[in-house]
């Protein structure tokens, strides 16, 4: 038996070294399920439908007078003038104004919900600079009062992110804006997944505070190093699998590691980066680190100095993600503009988003827009309804990876419509009607289509 | 000094002959050619004319019943609309540069308390101040940020100059934080605050009787007793911060056992007891925005209650409260509001008139007498697409320039130089 052993040792290393026997029978193959929550959203019943007489703003840079919008089977199915749909239902939209369904790139809702209470702290899984494991869709309460209020403000999708504590903060998801007991039944169906990422003060102050790593700047470009270092060998050690399972060989698949399926997806394409970065050099630095580790950089939210990088963003085809006036916060919001998205706008290739961030202005996208409009027209710009009402429409549909299915009144994308009483940049606009996939979810002055939350049903 | 003075003079040939003389700094001027919102009686005056003599409004007449005015300079308003500055309040304006940069935050203190008086940090040259011009904000109620007590300290008055000489009130009203208390029961803070009273309105009557104790007789009074006493005299109003209507309730019944002028703010549902705050006669700060359940206090947030409430008779001041930066933009708070319900004169009022009745201050309406704190705007004052062309405090024509114009035109700017050289 001694005497066996080294060759029986001999035997097993060779087979270590040399991989698995191509004759030998493979293993099921271990795939990993990037769906496993899959969205459960199904359209409410709609109608065939004819608006009528509207000023429409197409998403698309056009403005269309005295214009018709029909919907069919909850797809827009012409957008025209003196348009005829049988048997539909009639809108008569003469002197209100008719616009794509607002999209928020940047919210909260559900994950910091109202009430404010810790019970509801959902948004920030502040234990470690680095949680890419963490998805918002597990932390959504449906039940979240905003997601109403901001539905009666137009807006008919959003992506709800993980607050900007860690350097990198975890998955955010797209919802429908449409009541549902599940985040499942808000999920926005084949929407990309994106990532949250933080620059500047909020990770290095939080983590600083507790003596680890980053404490500063320079701490913080370490730490998303590191961990697309990390990310990058997990991809080559998956890659490695795929080639050689399909090969035919008997591998053993890698250890599975939650954080690093999500780098891994943004090295692949699938998730998209959103990245809290406020200042123009930090922005240029994830630009790099992006091209570093191939991959994307995104959009860049809270953009507040983008007007100084205009050029480079449009060049290496970042979105800008900003408020119109939100500053001195802190000392990275001190250089806030109002002009900012009419100057990021103004560039050729450019992709300016108005985002809220807030339960409060997310239900008027519209008018964060006008403020920027005319300050903008006030200081030399030339801007008009039909161009901003693309910041909170198509550029936000580019942002989130769904530019094909919403965001702009166009033959054949989901019917995610507003109606609006007067002109949406006016600061006495409101929603009257709101559509989503073609469905009526609001009307301001019909109360079946008001939706209200199980938290506010019966308080007196 | 606010009488009218009459001229061979007529208005078009004051502007040919006096409008060049070169006087930089007019010592009268009449604004002509203006949709006037007075913020009074008078209402809203078309194609109106406004004189201001060593800034003080000295008239205000529509062009037809008006003869002629010895003025220094005209200004024509081209057809636009002329309002009261307005008046912010209940905002820490001036008392930060950026918030979470902690030095430079002077709205709180730990150990703050009745007496706390934050006007002696108040900083004229905090970049928010040209930034809240841009607003059409003349005026402006300063509070404290408060501490650990109840008291938060006092409230103070501001013109929106960034002169050396803002400061124009200081020590106005006390300002008090009731409501959810996250250390244990509300029931407390009311408690603390009628103990005081109480404890005050004892010493007051042992004094007024004769029969000071041992230990106090020769005492004066400390700065904390001489400010509940101003509160019991009715001389000085107490700004009581509460949301939830059972503590609004319970201050309107101390208010009346110590006859109080008490001055709500927060209010989130205030609209569930209107009608007795308007019988007690209570004036009402809110942020007209609120319209989520932030809390089991403000359940009743909703964008109709500006206008609910000054329907039902309570005197309603807007306000950003507790802003820093973006005090801007109270005007769109206003127009927010009419667009949900309230009467378009009285969301006027309630950043002009209301606010200079509350807080004592001789600005707020465009009226003879009153400070010519004025603004010109191109259009209704709270349109987005309105800006503001023309703006006076006291009668001098302010800028509306601020930091973050000369950071647009920088990157605005065509130049072969880095930005930096840019000026």
């Amino acid at each position: 038996m001694t005497k066996m052993m080294p060759s029986l040792v001999m035997i097993a290393v060779t087979a270590a070294l040399m991989g698995c026997n191509q004759s030998e029978a493979q293993d099921p193959k271990v795939t990993i399920n990037k769906n496993p929550y899959p969205s459960t959203y199904q359209a409410l019943p709609s109608k065939k439908t004819i608006i009528k007489n509207a000023t429409v703003l197409t998403g698309t840079g056009e403005r269309i007078e005295n214009a018709d919008l029909i919907i069919i089977d909850g797809k827009i199915s012409a957008v025209g003038q003196n348009l005829v749909a049988d048997d539909a239902t009639v809108i008569d939209a003469k002197g209100k104004w008719v616009t794509p369904g607002i999209i928020d790139v940047h919210s909260h809702l559900g994950v910091y919900p109202s009430p404010n209470a810790e019970s509801h702290n959902d948004g920030n899984e502040m234990t470690n600079p680095v949680t890419a494991e963490v998805w918002a869709e597990h932390s959504v309460w449906p039940q979240d009062p905003g997601f109403n209020r901001a539905r009666e403000g137009g807006v008919t999708t959003m992506q709800i992110l993980p607050g900007s504590a860690n350097l990198i903060g975890g998955r955010g998801v797209t919802l429908k804006n449409i009541p549902s007991e599940s985040m499942q039944g808000m999920k926005f169906p084949d929407a990309p997944y994106g990532l949250k990422m933080a620059c500047g003060e909020n990770p290095k102050s939080l983590y600083g505070g507790r003596e680890i790593s980053p404490m500063t700047r320079m701490g913080n470009m370490a730490g998303y190093r590191q961990a697309f270092i990390e990310a990058t060998e997990y991809k080559r050690a998956w890659d490695k699998y795929e080639a050689d399972y399909t090969a035919g060989k008997n591998v053993i698949a890698p250890k599975r590691d939650l954080t690093l399926d999500t780098l891994k997806g943004v090295l692949e394409g699938e998730i998209l980066i959103h990245n809290h970065c406020y200042k123009a050099e930090e922005m240029v630095m994830m630009i790099d680190l992006g091209k570093e580790f191939n991959y994307h950089s995104g959009t860049f939210h809270h953009a507040i100095e983008a007007y100084k990088i205009a050029d480079t963003l449009a060049e290496n085809g970042n979105c800008a993600a900003m408020w119109p006036d939100w500053w001195g916060f802190k000392l990275e919001a001190y250089d806030m503009v109002l002009e900012n998205v009419a100057i990021v706008d103004a560039v050729k290739n450019s992709c300016a988003v108005v985002h809220s961030d807030s339960p409060v202005t997310i239900q008027r996208l519209n008018q964060e827009s006008a403020k920027i409009m005319h300050n903008a027209n006030a200081n030399g710009f030339n801007y008009t309804e039909e161009q901003v009402i693309s910041w909170i429409t198509t550029n936000a549909a580019k942002s989130l990876g769904i530019a094909d299915k919403t965001g702009s009144l166009e033959v054949g994308k989901n019917a995610d419509v507003v109606i609006w009483n007067v002109n949406p940049f006016s600061v006495y606009a409101k929603a009257e009607q709101v559509f989503i996939d073609g469905a009526k979810v609001f009307d301001d002055k019909d109360a079946r289509y008001q939706a209200q939350s199980d938290f506010l049903l019966g308080q007196e | 000094m606010k009488r009218m003075t009459k001229t061979l003079l007529a208005l078009s040939m004051a502007s040919a002959i006096l409008g060049t003389s070169g006087l930089a700094l007019a010592e009268s001027f009449a604004i002509t050619n203006a949709t006037v919102h007075t913020a009074t009686e008078q209402g809203v005056l078309e194609n109106a004319v406004v004189v201001v003599k060593d800034g003080i409004i000295t008239a205000v007449n529509t062009a037809n019943s008006l003869a002629a005015y010895e003025v220094d300079k005209v200004i024509d308003a081209k057809g636009g609309v002329v309002t009261p500055g307005f008046i912010g309040s209940m905002n820490i304006l001036g008392l930060v540069e950026i918030s979470a940069v902690t030095e430079s935050g002077d709205a709180q203190d730990k150990k703050a308390d009745i007496t706390f008086d934050p006007s002696y940090a108040y900083n004229p040259k905090a970049s928010s101040i040209a930034f809240t011009r841009k607003g059409g904000i003349t005026r402006n109620v300063v509070t404290s940020g408060g501490g650990e007590d109840i008291f938060a300290g006092q409230t103070f008055v501001i013109d929106l100059t960034g002169g050396w000489d803002s400061v124009k009130q200081t020590n106005t009203a006390v300002f008090v934080e009731l409501g959810a208390n996250h250390e244990g029961s509300r029931a407390t803070y009311l408690q603390q605050l009628v103990t005081q009273l109480e404890k005050a309105q004892k010493s007051l009557e042992k004094t007024a009787k004769g029969k000071k104790s041992k230990d106090n007789e020769d005492a004066e009074p400390e700065a904390a007793d001489e400010i509940i006493n101003q509160l019991l005299a009715g001389e000085k109003p107490l700004i009581v911060a509460a949301d939830r209507a059972s503590d609004m309730l319970a201050v309107l019944k101390i208010k009346q056992r110590f006859k109080l002028n008490v001055i709500f703010v927060g209010a989130a549902d205030a609209v569930l007891i209107a009608d007795e705050i308007a019988k007690a006669n209570v004036p009402v700060i809110i942020d007209a925005m609120r319209n989520l359940p932030e809390s089991f206090d403000s359940l009743h947030n909703d964008l109709s209650n500006a206008g609910k409430l000054n329907a039902a008779g309570v005197k309603v001041i807007l306000s950003n409260i507790g802003d820093s930066h973006n005090v801007y933009s109270l005007r769109y708070s206003a127009g927010n509001a009419v667009a949900n319900g309230m009467d378009y004169n009285a969301a006027l009022a309630s950043m002009t008139a209301n606010v200079a009745d509350v807080f004592n201050i001789d600005s707020g309406r465009i009226a003879e007498g009153k400070v010519a704190d004025i603004v010109i705007w191109n259009g209704d004052p709270f349109e987005y697409s309105s800006h503001v062309v023309k703006m006076y405090i006291d009668g001098k024509e302010q800028s509306t320039q601020s930091r973050q114009d000369k950071l647009r035109a920088r990157y605005t700017t065509p130049s072969d130089l880095p930005r930096a050289y840019t000026k």
